[in-house]
């Protein structure tokens, strides 16, 4: 009773907490004579509370209380809008809550003028819509929000329209996300056509009544519309371009959450429908999902802009997501339903692991670039001793997205391993032939995901700094520092949490996999964390650390007995080979993975231009010019013939239209010629 | 219980102890072969004990990383030590780790040494860091899908039971996946220890170098850390190919007579693999840089008909 009520206003604080924190800044500015306050601190501390209790309310979900509701009549006929969320929704909102406190937290305080109310109050918004379209169990409610998510986001993509690049990266992100809506809508919209209502049980209920073919094909249209959130290939190109753009705190949750609202919408829409999924649509998720791996970690090794890298990296993750959720319907469709709830659960826990660590890794990375003047990794440098918070923040979102044990990407990629073994053996047709090479891919996108995270750690963070901006950088304002370091214990708490979460994660599946049993994710000795279906392979992050830990100290210990008491540590110059040592002389980004880009260049096809400028002697040039690039191959190959034919199209539509009276009466006589004979 | 703490302590310590050893091993079977008289095979430890006594002298642009990072490195070849299979495949902390995981915790000392190498400023850090990725973004899938030939068998990617699933069908070994996979592994270690043909362990200040180059600024008592690491993440590739690919000897059950005899034989093995490097190090010259992704390629390529040729064979 006390835990329904607890919920229920956890809700209510979440709602109406993003609700005013959204409006009070627009109040404000109507009213000039409120205190100072109310338009920036309010607000922040406001959304910032409201995203803990969408937190709270998503692990009360997970912990198995539940039942808050909120209704209102929009004035449609139909069924209220209600905002009531499940189980599967509880790891999405959990995500949600915590990277929208610290978005909040960190939002930059200096601005107090009318610019970053309007983002505050956009930034508001567009956590409002997101925490819709988890919340909600009304199918147009739930395309009203996903709109809202995108537009806002969009309007704080575009926050600097002076940059073309910033005005590019505005429409492309906006093109995409409509086709992709298109989709969606098309197919909400069909549904409850037959259903009659727009309730999430009479749309399932409706499923039931459609076709094969018709299910089959409003499950495409899902998969596509969801699929461009998540960044698939080909959909992905506007992810590198718009999420850069957006403020740190604005790109911490587009790329730690709202990618993940594809997940969300593939699991709800595709996944949960009767008689969902079937085997094809496992392997064309599987299939995409490991180009999509590939793509990213390759494009976000051979990077150099920063933020831009990160993007690349969001992609990997979603392609892993989408691996995971292809794997695990190839295997419920073999009747394998442990193993595929061991996907499953990868996909869920991953998804929210991912999630804090990139939202971490793009605060972070936002304040150094920011410090800094620029996004270019050759233009940064020496920033872990001028920012230590900062760079300490980035380092352990670096090590966590490089997959490394005991933080958070790891075990989702185990388990993701696990699955792929297992339903090896297990066997299906499909899945045979497929397992190795999606092994393979998750491997190698793995280890060149590391190649670019060290490349944005090593190149941007550590040396000596590239240029005199970076040199003078200095650390973020202490709010903006604590809440990053605050931020930095989740994504290791949620790596050494593992076994425990994987279990409590895996609650919600009994809604998408009849017959999975979350305790057979089994803990042994509490510790250790073992895949359902098999008792042998396990893995114990926190037993690990430890283990790590105990070592290094070992070491030290060792160090210090072994000539009695310990050896000093000395702070020098660096040796240069004996001439002054010059920032010049470190390696640069390009450089630093130039050797991938030699080894993958048949798929690459980077250009290259060297020019001499000035021929000082006959064997030395006195001056080169260099400029190097990587053409968008997506773009070219797919979108530019498209966007060619619209272009020529409408270019034929302009001839009838040609300003010319006597062309226009003429027109005027052939229709009524035309419509005279069609009526006749 | 006891019994068990005490196999996991042993097996540790065994690794530890023998890693420098073995590099020492390999030097005077190359000195013979080049008909010197080599250095005595206590050197090794000689340096390490050196070593540790001096002073490191760090560089003035290095980060807070710089001063934890060589326990890490060390900290975390040791972690992967206690549940690798050495004598017995009853493992102690098998339940903590796992080929993903050793794999994992191998690539975070490769992190942990990039980052290390960047910290100067200075060109040949950067350098072998650079080469140092680049290689092990090829060998790193190739190990992980050499082993998953055997985990997919062994329906786990136990290392203690993949040892103990290839140790209990002594014949098939002769099949033509695992044999691929065996192939493709060593090339993997080859690389990944930076021997010849794709590094020379022993060159210093050459354009070629890459792993001398990650830990040329290093100095002092973190000098022997990371070189102690080195030789111990060396032994524990080396006694994966002897202990889950070649697994003859080791003890399933761990008597005190199998004990001594998988001891045996794990040495024995050992001292045919550093034959073998040895051999192949006098034999062969070092490979040109951008030859090495088509080895490791190769490498890669092998793994995955490995695994495919598998599901042929089995249907």
């Amino acid at each position: 009773m006390v835990l329904a009520a607890l919920d229920q206003a956890l809700l209510d604080g979440a709602v109406w907490g993003l609700a005013a924190a959204m409006l009070l800044p627009a109040l404000a500015a109507l009213f000039p004579g409120l205190p100072g306050g109310l338009r920036h601190a309010v607000p922040r501390v406001l959304a910032a509370f409201a995203c803990l209790c969408a937190a709270a309310l998503g692990a009360m979900q997970l912990a198995g209380s539940g039942g808050a509701m909120l209704a209102w009549w929009p004035g449609i006929p139909g069924e209220p809008f209600t905002l009531s969320p499940d189980a599967l929704a509880a790891p999405f909102l959990v995500l949600f809550g915590l990277v929208g406190v610290v978005s909040f937290a960190a939002h930059a305080s200096g601005g107090s003028g009318a610019g970053a109310q309007v983002r505050l109050s956009l930034h508001a918004g567009f956590a409002l819509s997101l925490l819709c379209v988890f919340a909600t169990r009304h199918a147009l409610l739930f395309l009203v929000a996903w709109e809202g998510m995108t537009l806002l986001s969009a309007a704080l993509v575009a926050s600097d329209l002076r940059s073309a690049r910033a005005r590019t990266a505005t429409y492309v992100y906006l093109a995409l996300s409509h086709a992709g809506a298109a989709c969606i809508a098309y197919a909400i919209v069909s549904l409850a056509a037959q259903a009659g209502s727009f309730g999430f049980d009479a749309l399932t209920a409706a499923y039931t009544r459609l076709g094969t073919a018709e299910a089959a094909r409003l499950g495409w249209l899902f998969t596509i519309g969801f699929g461009v959130k998540l960044g698939l290939v080909p959909m992905h190109v506007w992810l590198p371009m718009a999420h850069p753009e957006a403020p740190g705190p604005v790109s911490a949750m587009l790329s730690g959450v709202m990618v993940k609202a594809g997940l969300y919408g593939m699991l709800r829409f595709v996944w949960q429908m009767p008689g969902a999924p079937p085997e094809h649509w496992g392997t064309a998720l599987l299939v995409v999902g490991i180009a999509t791996a590939l793509t990213g970690a390759l494009y976000a090794a051979v990077e150099s802009d920063a933020k831009r890298l990160l993007a690349y990296s969001t992609i990997k993750h979603g392609g892993v997501l989408a691996m995971a959720v292809g794997l695990a319907a190839l295997l419920a469709a073999a009747g394998q339903r442990e193993i595929a709830g061991v996907a499953l659960v990868a996909a869920l826990y991953h998804a929210v692991g991912h999630g804090l660590a990139k939202a971490l890794a793009f605060l972070s990375v936002a304040e150094a670039t920011h410090a800094a003047g620029s996004r270019n990794l050759e233009a940064l440098g020496g920033l872990a001793r001028r920012m230590p918070a900062t760079a300490f923040a980035a380092l352990v979102s670096t090590l966590t997205l490089c997959a490394l044990p005991p933080f958070s990407c790891f075990a989702g990629e185990w388990l993701i391993f696990q699955a792929l073994i297992l339903g090896y053996s297990a066997g299906a047709g499909q899945l045979r032939l497929l397992a190795p090479f999606a092994g393979a891919a998750l491997a190698l996108a793995s280890a060149l995901a590391v190649a670019a995270l060290v490349k944005l750690y090593g190149i941007g963070f550590l040396g000596r700094p590239h240029t005199e901006p970076a040199a003078r950088s200095h650390e973020a304002e202490p709010a903006v520092a604590r809440a990053m370091l605050a931020f930095a214990l989740l994504p290791v708490g949620w790596g050494l949490a593992a076994p425990w979460l994987a279990t409590t994660l895996a609650r919600p599946l009994a809604q998408l996999l009849p017959g999975f049993d979350a305790e057979q994710l089994a803990r042994h000795s509490g510790l250790a964390m073992v895949p359902a279906g098999l008792q042998s392979s396990s893995i114990s992050p926190a037993a690990a650390a430890l283990l790590l830990g105990m070592f290094a100290l070992v070491a030290r210990l060792w160090l210090r007995g072994a000539r009695g008491g310990m050896p000093e540590v000395r702070v020098g110059p660096s040796w240069a080979c004996g001439t002054r040592l010059d920032a010049r002389m470190q390696y640069s980004a390009l450089g630093f993975t130039k050797p991938l880009r030699l080894i993958f260049e048949p798929v690459l096809h980077a250009e290259r231009e060297l020019e001499v400028l000035e021929q000082g002697s006959p064997y030395f040039a006195r001056k080169y010019r260099y400029r190097s690039g990587l053409p968008a191959v997506f773009e070219q190959m797919l979108y530019q013939p498209f966007v060619q034919a619209v272009l020529w199209t409408s270019e034929q539509a302009r001839r009838l239209q040609t300003g010319s009276l006597h062309l226009y009466l003429a027109y005027l006589l052939v229709t009524l010629v035309a419509l005279l004979l069609w009526a006749r | 219980m006891m019994a068990t703490a005490l196999i996991v302590i042993v097996q540790t310590l065994l690794i530890v102890a023998l890693a420098p050893l073995w590099n020492g091993i390999v030097g005077a079977i190359k000195a013979r072969l080049q008909m010197r008289h080599g250095l005595p095979l206590t050197q090794r430890y000689r340096d390490l004990i050196k070593l540790a006594g001096k002073e490191t002298v760090l560089t003035e642009d290095a980060s807070p990383l710089a001063r934890v990072a060589p326990y890490l490195i060390l900290g975390a070849v040791l972690a992967v030590c206690t549940w690798t299979p050495v004598l017995t495949t009853e493992s102690g902390l098998g339940f903590a780790g796992d080929l993903v995981m050793t794999v994992a915790l191998l690539a975070a000392v490769r992190v942990l040494l990039a980052l290390l190498a960047l910290e100067c400023g200075t060109t040949f850090g950067g350098m072998a860091a650079s080469r140092h990725l680049a290689l092990s973004a090829l060998a790193e899938p190739a190990l992980m899908l050499a082993v998953f030939t055997l985990a997919i068998a062994a329906r786990s990617t136990d290392l203690a039971r993949i040892s103990a699933a290839v140790a209990a069908t002594p014949d098939a070994w002769v099949s033509p996946s695992h044999l691929l996979a065996l192939t493709a592994m060593w090339i993997v270690v080859v690389s990944e220890t930076g021997r010849v043909p794709v590094d020379n362990p022993v060159t210093h200040l050459e354009l070629t170098m890459i792993h001398e180059g990650l830990v040329l600024d290093v100095s002092g008592h973190h000098l022997a850390l990371l070189e102690w690491a080195a030789a111990i993440r060396q032994m524990i590739l080396l006694t994966l190919v002897a202990n889950l690919f070649l697994p003859w000897g080791i003890a399933v059950v761990a008597t005190p007579a199998a004990l001594a005899l998988a001891l045996a034989a794990w040495l024995g093995k050992l001292l045919v693999f550093a034959v073998v490097v040895a051999l192949t190090e006098s034999l062969t010259a070092k490979m040109r840089l951008f030859r090495v992704p088509e080895f490791l390629g190769m490498a890669f390529l092998l793994a995955l008909l490995a695994l495919s040729s598998d599901s042929l064979l089995r249907g």
